[in-house]
């Protein structure tokens, strides 16, 4: 599970993020929702290590994320096209991900064979190189990385952005299958709050780096953000 | 009148719009810098040609008319270099037209301000500092025709400017360039076997146009033939689907898996290789790597002047010419996935590991390399070539990696255009890190070599290498612990890519 305590980040006297106290049980799909500039980015990449707070810590499985980096080992994310490398051919693409999380070529190829629809036929056996896919054929590639290798922890930012309706709608599928794995925690961001509402089973909500709410997803919830983002 | 106005408020417009990029581009400290760094080299190139100019001047033994005889012998290299130069350094200014599409501006008018704004570069002022003082002297003698010689130069004038366009047809066909430099190969092998001495034909053809002055007007002719050719074939390329969009190459997949049996060092090392493959900006510091390789020819000649010390410079840089122009861009080279980087299931060491595995891979390569080619000059220039690669191999490679932790400049891999203005970070650290890798090993050979002899000196050197060969564990320690305290850093200087 992920504990957040005291976590705060400041650029010069802006604080753009400033969580008090945020737990997230493993097997939880917890989904992220606010306008531009609510967060969401950099919380994951506190999450992540990718950006040092300038207060409190982050504890992902018993494990302090700027102390050591032991929870790489099972945690993987998608955040953009930084993710992505961009010489590369998606198949080489996964087998380097497979490889740094111990899977061997043809397990790699057995897992991937199992989004052939996700991929609808785009991805694998082109010939193109990552950088010259389009931004959501991109995507694809990298949300499905992330997938590689049975990681507890899954971070996407905006996993729902940029993809045409069908994959949106596969995706959520795959999402939704995942979260029936008691030990596989994800979390999502999103702008869309039908999207988070339908895959995720707790949803909180940022408004300039604060949780403004944290609510069990149930029947009123879409009402609920609607009225607040109708505000 | 009116229409005047109009070009010039354009003009003006466009101006602005390209001071815009610069002054508020990212990472404008950097870029300051570099340009700044650049004029510091133009302005130094610019006295050279001067000096050149002037010494070439100096008579032949009380020959006249000698010196110009040799400089149209020269030209024809001359030239070659100069198109060579300009493929890989001059940018072209294509950049931002995408949005310019759409604007009432006219597409000609778009273009010939492309155009226009190469007639000024450095490329083509720069030879005018060797020019004017080389002229200017010869005059002076009184044994010239000075018509003659003012036509002589301005059909170089006109040639450079020929040079200048045909830089836009040249661009991105890699295989004419490589067919130009071959053909140059060839001709200077025909010449050094003194089978067809082409040198002999560039003295007339330049000569000619001293000596008949109209000739000038086919080269001014051709000058705006190429101009207008240009133009046109500019204006083609301005749909997104031509010459706007970037190229795309068929991918091929590439299994490097018989490296697969140095674990985890071997998945970053395959990556890397399909890096130096695929990428523009790292074939060009594979090449330069090649390149560097024949850097101690330079000195070879000179070496009664100079100095040993000198020559020993040019064979440590022939053996660690990949190991600088790699080695320099860790973890640049990696800066569009970094943030991947640093959340895969990997340790610093191994990353590190493996790219500092690499540039050992291809000093061993160019060590080979230059081995081979410098043993036609002697054992002793062998000694030197694999002192060097000892001391790049134990010493330097650790301090390109540390150095590395400290440059934190994105690389756009996409892009060649850049291979030497690259706003390379020069901060203090990376400037410094310079006296260890060049100055001390030179220094050590040279004083040992003054004691006792060359051999000893080479020796000496070697010795070094091997130390810190043997203390690469502790090295390594030191390399982790600047980056992984730079870490959060280089991921922000990165994200302004």
């Amino acid at each position: 599970m992920i504990k957040i305590e005291n976590l705060t980040k400041k650029y010069s006297k802006q604080t753009v993020l400033e969580i008090n106290s945020l737990e997230i049980p493993s097997g939880q799909t917890f989904g992220l929702i606010g306008n531009n500039g609510a967060g969401k980015t950099t919380l994951f990449s506190c999450l992540l290590d990718l950006i040092k707070p300038t207060k409190g810590k982050v504890i992902n499985n018993d494990v302090e994320v700027s102390a050591s980096e032991s929870w790489k080992s099972f945690t993987t994310a998608f955040l953009d096209e930084t993710f992505l490398i961009g010489y590369l051919m998606p198949e080489e693409y996964f087998y380097f991900i497979g490889e740094l999380r111990g899977l061997s070529k043809i397990q790699v190829d057995n897992f991937i064979l199992k989004f052939e629809d996700f991929f609808h036929g785009e991805i694998l056996g082109g010939k193109k190189y990552l950088r010259d896919l389009s931004k959501g054929n991109q995507k694809k590639v990298g949300v499905i990385a992330a997938l590689i290798g049975e990681p507890k922890v899954i971070i996407l930012d905006e996993p729902f952005a940029n993809l045409d309706p069908s994959t949106q709608i596969r995706l959520k599928g795959i999402i939704k299958d995942l979260s029936k794995y008691k030990d596989t925690t994800i979390l999502v961001s999103s702008h869309d709050i039908q999207d988070v509402t339908e895959v995720c089973d707790r949803i909180a909500l940022l408004e300039k780096g604060k949780l403004i709410k944290d609510i069990k997803t149930n029947k009123e919830t879409l009402k609920e953000l609607e009225t607040y983002f109708k505000g | 009148m009116l229409l005047n106005v109009y070009i010039s408020h354009m003009f003006k417009m466009m101006f602005s719009l390209q001071w815009k990029e610069f002054n508020r581009g990212k990472a404008v400290g950097g870029k300051l810098v570099a340009k700044i760094l650049k004029w510091f080299g133009i302005i130094y190139f610019a006295f050279i040609a001067f000096g050149m100019g002037i010494i070439a001047s100096f008579p032949i033994e009380e020959d006249v008319i000698a010196p110009f005889l040799y400089v149209n012998k020269q030209l024809i290299y001359v030239f070659a270099y100069l198109i060579v130069m300009r493929y890989f350094i001059q940018s072209l200014p294509i950049l931002n037209i995408k949005a310019l599409l759409l604007t009432p501006l006219l597409k000609t008018k778009i273009v010939r301000f492309s155009l226009l704004k190469t007639v000024l570069t450095y490329f083509n002022i720069l030879p005018l500092f060797f020019l004017i003082p080389f002229s200017v002297l010869l005059a002076q003698t009184g044994k010239f025709d000075i018509i003659g010689l003012i036509f002589w130069n301005i059909n170089i004038i006109g040639l450079i400017y020929v040079t200048n366009f045909f830089n836009f047809l040249l661009n991105n066909k890699d295989k004419l360039l490589y067919g130009i430099g071959g053909i140059l190969a060839l001709i200077k092998a025909l010449e050094y076997y003194s089978i067809v001495d082409l040198t002999e034909h560039s003295e007339q053809f330049f000569y000619l146009f001293y000596s008949q002055p109209y000739a000038v007007s086919f080269t001014w002719l051709l000058v705006f033939w190429l101009y207008n050719y240009v133009h046109k074939y500019l204006i083609q390329g301005l749909y997104i689907d031509t010459g706007l969009q970037a190229k795309i190459k068929e991918a091929k997949m590439e299994d490097f898996s018989f490296l697969d049996r140095f674990g985890k060092t071997a998945t970053f090392i395959k990556n890397d290789l399909r890096l130096l493959k695929r990428a523009k900006r790292a074939r060009m510091a594979v090449y330069m790597g090649i390149g560097a390789i024949f850097y101690g020819m330079i000195f070879l000649p000179s070496e009664e002047i100079l100095g040993s010390g000198f020559l020993f410079f040019g064979y440590l840089f022939s053996t660690g010419g990949f190991l600088f122009m790699f080695g320099s861009f860790v973890p640049s080279w990696d800066s569009q996935y970094y943030p991947l980087m640093m959340t895969q299931n990997i340790e610093y060491k191994e990353y590190l590991n493996s790219k500092w595995t690499l540039m050992i891979i291809g000093t061993v390569i160019s060590t080979f390399l230059a081995s081979f080619i410098y043993s036609f000059f002697g054992t002793n220039a062998v000694y030197a070539v694999l002192a060097g690669a000892f001391y790049n191999i134990g010493v330097n490679g650790y301090l390109t990696l540390w150095a590395g932790a400290y440059t934190k400049s994105p690389i756009d891999l996409n892009s060649s255009a850049n291979a030497f203005g690259d706003k390379k970070a020069f901060n203090a650290k990376t400037v410094l890190v310079g006296i260890p890798q060049m100055l001390l090993p030179v220094l050590v050979y040279f004083f040992t070599s003054q004691y006792y002899d060359h051999f000893t000196g080479c020796l000496a050197v070697a010795i070094l290498g091997t130390v810190g060969l043997l203390l690469k564990p502790i090295a390594f320690n030191l390399i982790l612990k600047a980056y992984k305290t730079e870490k959060y850093s280089t991921l922000e200087a990165y994200k302004t890519n």
